[in-house]
């Protein structure tokens, strides 16, 4: 066996020394190759796979949330609908209210106009019986040639004024 | 030119080379294991100093060598042992796959001393002889793997390794029971019949543990010693032959040709059987068979 190894080459401080240089790789590529590369591969896997989590995560807060938005749309929706038709009826009570006040003062500035040129009709109207009973007289008077008393004054302007139909 | 002084430094080793007295252990094919070693270790200690979570080109190409050669590993050896087997598979499988190129790189074994009638010290021509016909030639670098001691060297350190790793695993005498016990979870009286067979195939398998380091050690120097071997003969094949000077010299460029790929894939396919057939051991080795306790 010795003489095989011997033709093969063997010996032994050679081998010691080729052991030596196999643990010295071994040791320092242990140690500074694969410890530092295989730890930042975990590393780096954990990263993935917790972005890959919060990614879930983010899209489940997302759901709520957009349902969320959706419930409060759906609220304001609702909320803005209800305040326009109690608006469009609050509009339309108030429309009502001051149609029917403009009617009445409508109505009130009529009457009032009404009676007020009834007034003046009627002022009107003793202002002409008066003057057309002093004409009657003053014509009377200047017919007649005779300086009428107060009594036929009086019986003259009665009388003209009642053939006068105003 | 390099001087005198420096050959028993650069002292052959490896098969057929002569020993020098003097530092005799400091042989070219430990050189070249120490420049690879060297290579090795500056290359990964530039691209693994400053780590960071987004790499750059050299720590991009270890991190994808280290992430597929854990992968196979822990495909053959399981998750749980891989962890501790990883380090001492990888570190063999670059350090075997580096030397076995390197041994490639124009030069390696083709360039060194030789003393004769006409040749005096560096030389390209192997042939070289003494006066007694004796040959004198002494390569100025082997490849690592091309020389016994280191391919031994490898195996014997997988051993060690490997023994540590399969009675931490099973323990002392789980890894006894792993070997010699009954397999297969036998129970009864067929267990206890059956016993002498498995005690029987237990010293066989001894006997192949035994016999694991010479087997990869002698199947990795077989191949690239071959390959060596084979490109040297191709690359002398026009002397032979009897061409005239250039065509012997085209000769020696273009017949070798064809071979250097094959080795590039040899070098690349004994570092994987090497690798493969540890990592496997180690997986028989750890393995839990069903019904052991430790």
């Amino acid at each position: 066996m010795a003489d095989i190894l011997k033709t093969f080459g063997l010996d032994w401080p050679k081998f010691l020394a080729q052991v030596i240089i196999v643990l010295v790789v071994y040791f320092i590529l242990a140690k500074y190759a694969f410890g530092p590369v295989l730890a930042m591969l975990e590393v780096r896997r954990r990263r993935i796979a917790e972005g890959e989590a919060n990614l879930e995560t983010i899209k489940a807060e997302m759901g709520k949330a957009e349902e969320k938005v959706r419930g409060m749309l759906d609220k304001a929706n609702a909320d803005a609908e209800r305040l326009i038709a109690e608006a469009r009826d609050s509009a339309e009570a108030v429309r009502n209210q001051k149609t029917q006040e403009a009617i009445k003062e409508a109505q009130s500035i009529l009457e009032k106009a009404r009676d007020a040129s009834r007034l003046e009709h009627e002022a009107t109207m003793n202002e002409l019986k008066r003057d057309f009973g002093r004409l009657v007289i003053d014509a009377t008077s200047k017919v007649t040639g005779k300086v009428l008393d107060e009594k036929d004054q009086k019986r003259i302007n009665e009388e003209a004024v009642g053939q006068v139909a105003l | 030119m390099l001087s005198l002084d420096i050959l028993p430094i650069l002292a052959a080793g490896g098969i057929g080379a002569p020993t020098l007295p003097d530092l005799g252990w400091f042989t070219n094919s430990i050189f070249v294991a120490v420049v690879v070693t060297v290579s090795i270790l500056l290359f990964t200690r530039m691209a693994t100093k400053r780590m960071e979570l987004i790499p750059g080109a050299k720590q991009n190409l270890v991190e994808y060598l280290i992430e597929f050669l854990y992968g196979q590993v822990e495909g053959i050896v399981g998750k749980h042992v891989a962890p501790k087997a990883f380090p001492l598979l990888a570190t063999l499988f670059i350090f075997i796959l580096c030397s076995n190129w390197f041994g490639l790189l124009p030069g390696v074994g083709t360039m060194g001393f030789g003393e004769g009638p006409t040749k005096h010290f560096l030389t390209l021509d192997t042939s070289v002889v003494d006066s007694h016909g004796h040959a004198t030639y002494t390569p100025l670098l082997r490849p690592a793997t091309a020389d016994l001691n280191m391919t031994l060297a490898l195996a014997a350190v997988f051993m060690l390794v490997w023994l540590y790793l399969s009675v931490k695993e099973l323990g002392v005498w789980g890894t006894i029971v792993h070997i010699f016990g009954p397999k297969g979870g036998l129970q009864g009286a067929l267990k206890y019949a059956l016993m002498p067979i498995f005690i029987f195939v237990g010293i066989i398998e001894v006997v192949s543990i035994i016999f694991r380091p010479m087997s990869l050690s002698l199947r990795l120097l077989g191949n690239i010693f071959a390959g060596e071997t084979l490109l040297h003969t191709m690359g002398e094949l026009g002397k032979p032959i009897g061409f005239p000077g250039w065509v012997a010299w085209l000769s020696s460029v273009v017949f070798p040709l064809p071979f250097y790929f094959m080795e590039i894939l040899v070098g690349a396919l004994q570092a994987t059987v090497f690798s493969l057939l540890c990592a496997v051991y180690i997986k028989l080795a750890t393995t839990h068979e069903e019904g052991e306790h430790h």
